[in-house]
């Protein structure tokens, strides 16, 4: 039986909703009113309707940004899902002694991107960058670019990086739910002959089926979200090249102070992402149980 | 969120032992090589990184790394860091705890719908609210000033904080609140003395998590703060590169001086760091 007192719940909670309703739910409403409107900010703001949406949706380079996303968001998904999947298949082959490997594999999750992508832009140097310089040594001077100035790699690279975070990170989800497989089923499989790879392919990997959803919800809005990197590598460049929807809303608005522009792409955003939220939810609730992390 | 060891048993590998081992060595150094990579580069001068990339450093020299910490404001940045992020954790332990305990042990008027709006702070990305709240907080003068990240922080934390808190308190048995309140303790003292002892493993995950975020979180930071003396590392590293982008040895000191400890701290916490991020994460 719960207590039914009158103010006592309330009392507990007013901190909380009050600081949670001033800094997120309040903004949300006040982004959602300022999409109507065009405003630089401090100067008189003007209702126009579905102006901004209907420019948006004509907007050229919006639309460009929402295909760098989507192609990124892919490249993502096999540079972080696919080969977390696999890394964390690796290592529960063998379950023991694999911390140091860990630690390896997920110290960049550790990092603020920033100090990565300040680093990444060294590898990438193309005076003194890692990269060329291996490529060099290799012997294989051709394939030297100017990875993060031309338009053609610059989404790439940045993906690269992207993986070389997160990779370790959907590793260390995907072990956690290798490691909840019954042994009983391994050692059945492998009592009928079955190899590592067959083990991987047909008995752990759909086992953690769940988890793999949640990994790649997880990938697809956080990529839509993504900011820090392209920021400090390429801040949208070159050419446009990397410039993704936040990048390029962030420019409108506190560059060029179009407010009321840059709320109803950010609304258009958010749209995006919490109807992927939904749907994930809601498909991953249908199925049987839940995975637990 | 048990981890549940399951038994592992002496299994026999199809792979030779030997070249398993060397390939997952192969693929931790290709991962980790950046990072050595910066540590050795942080001991040498501008003319060897050009000339000699993979070379060792000659010496080890830490004399960079305390021109980066003092004259480079990377020790400043790290205050900054450290303070804005302690009382962000503190602030969404106690207000969620206090949350949680409201959600799981009362039942009122609006509980589903406060619930309801909490969750959807769990879905809700950062675009959704940036725009105005940075118009907001021009206007109340709070950019500029720690509060400006701490009050965000703790607002993005605190819906996964009540949301897991509220998981861990649903699993206590009423009895023991039953019995303390019949005991004649207040609400208050229920709250201090059963619910907040009984959530330690908890409010543990959600510090680390919390922390993390708070101490990486980047879009806020420099959208809000422009005073080089409150920077954070995020942002102050950023400002650093651009004011010494030729100085390499100087650069990657500090990258070095800020990813060091963060590889102490995970192998020394990598239990609870794991838990507290796939928690975090999975929500």
């Amino acid at each position: 039986m719960k207590p039914n007192r009158r103010i006592t719940p309330y009392l507990f909670l007013v901190p909380a909703m009050t600081v949670f309703g001033f800094a997120v739910l309040l903004p949300v409403i006040m982004t959602f009113g300022y999409s109507f409107t065009e405003w630089n900010g401090y100067g008189p703001m003007v209702f126009v309707g579905l102006d901004n949406y209907v420019k948006a949706a004509n907007d050229v380079l919006f639309r460009d940004s929402f295909v760098h996303v989507l192609l990124y968001i892919f490249a993502t998904i096999v540079l972080e899902v696919v080969v977390g999947l696999v890394l964390a298949g690796l290592v529960s082959v063998r379950r023991q002694g694999s911390l140091w490997f860990r630690v390896a594999i997920f110290t960049p999750v550790m990092l603020p991107m920033v100090v990565v992508a300040v680093l990444w832009a060294f590898v990438y140097n193309n005076d003194f960058g890692l990269l060329n310089a291996a490529l060099h040594s290799l012997g294989l001077d051709d394939l030297q670019r100017v990875w993060l100035g031309d338009p053609a790699t610059a989404l790439l690279a940045v993906s690269v990086v992207s993986g070389w975070v997160f990779a370790g990170f959907y590793m260390t989800i995907f072990y956690a739910a290798f490691s909840q497989v019954p042994a009983e089923v391994i050692e059945a499989a492998r009592l009928d002959g079955a190899g590592e790879w067959q083990l991987f392919r047909s008995i752990k990997v759909p086992m953690i089926r769940n988890a793999i959803t949640v990994a790649l919800l997880l990938c697809i809005t956080g990529g839509f979200q993504g900011f820090d990197l392209f920021y400090v590598m390429t801040n949208g460049g070159p050419y446009g090249a990397t410039e993704i929807p936040t990048t390029y809303l962030v420019k409108s608005v506190f560059t060029f102070g179009n407010v009321g522009y840059g709320s109803a792409m950010a609304v258009i955003l958010t749209t995006v992402v919490v109807a992927l939220g939904v749907a994930f939810t809601r498909a991953n609730r249908e199925k049987s149980e839940k995975v637990q992390p | 969120m048990s981890l549940a060891a399951h038994s592992r048993s002496a299994t026999r590998l199809r792979l030779p032992d030997i070249l398993f081992t060397l390939a997952l060595v192969a693929i931790a150094v290709v991962f980790f090589f950046p990072m050595l990579w910066m540590v050795f580069s942080s001991f040498k001068s501008n003319s060897s990184i050009f000339a000699s990339p993979f070379a060792l450093p000659t010496e080890l020299d830490f004399g960079r790394w305390v021109e980066a910490w003092e004259i480079g404001h990377i020790g400043q940045y790290a205050l900054n860091s450290a303070i804005v992020t302690g009382a962000s954790v503190l602030a969404i332990l106690l207000l969620g705890a206090a949350a949680a305990f409201a959600f799981s042990r009362y039942r009122f008027r609006g509980r589903n719908l406060l619930m309801g709006l909490l969750a959807l702070g769990l879905l809700l990305p950062l675009q959704s609210y940036f725009i105005a709240q940075s118009t907001m907080f021009t206007d109340l003068a709070i950019t500029d000033t720690r509060w400006a990240l701490i009050l965000p922080y703790t607002a993005m934390g605190l819906p996964l904080a009540v949301y897991l808190l509220k998981v861990y308190l649903d699993a206590v048995p009423d009895e023991l609140f039953e019995a303390a309140r019949i005991d004649g303790a207040s609400d208050l003292r229920v709250f201090g003395s059963i619910a907040l002892p009984l959530l330690r493993p908890g409010l543990a995950t959600v510090a680390i998590f919390s922390a993390l975020a708070s101490w990486n979180e980047f879009l806020l930071a420099l959208l809000y703060i422009q005073d080089d003396a409150l920077k954070t590392i995020p942002t102050g590293l950023l400002a650093f590169s651009s004011r010494y982008v030729t100085d390499y040895g100087l650069l990657f000191s500090a990258l070095s001086i800020v990813t060091l400890p963060m590889i102490v701290i995970y192998i020394v916490f990598n239990k609870q760091i794991v838990e507290g991020i796939t928690a975090g994460s999975v929500k």
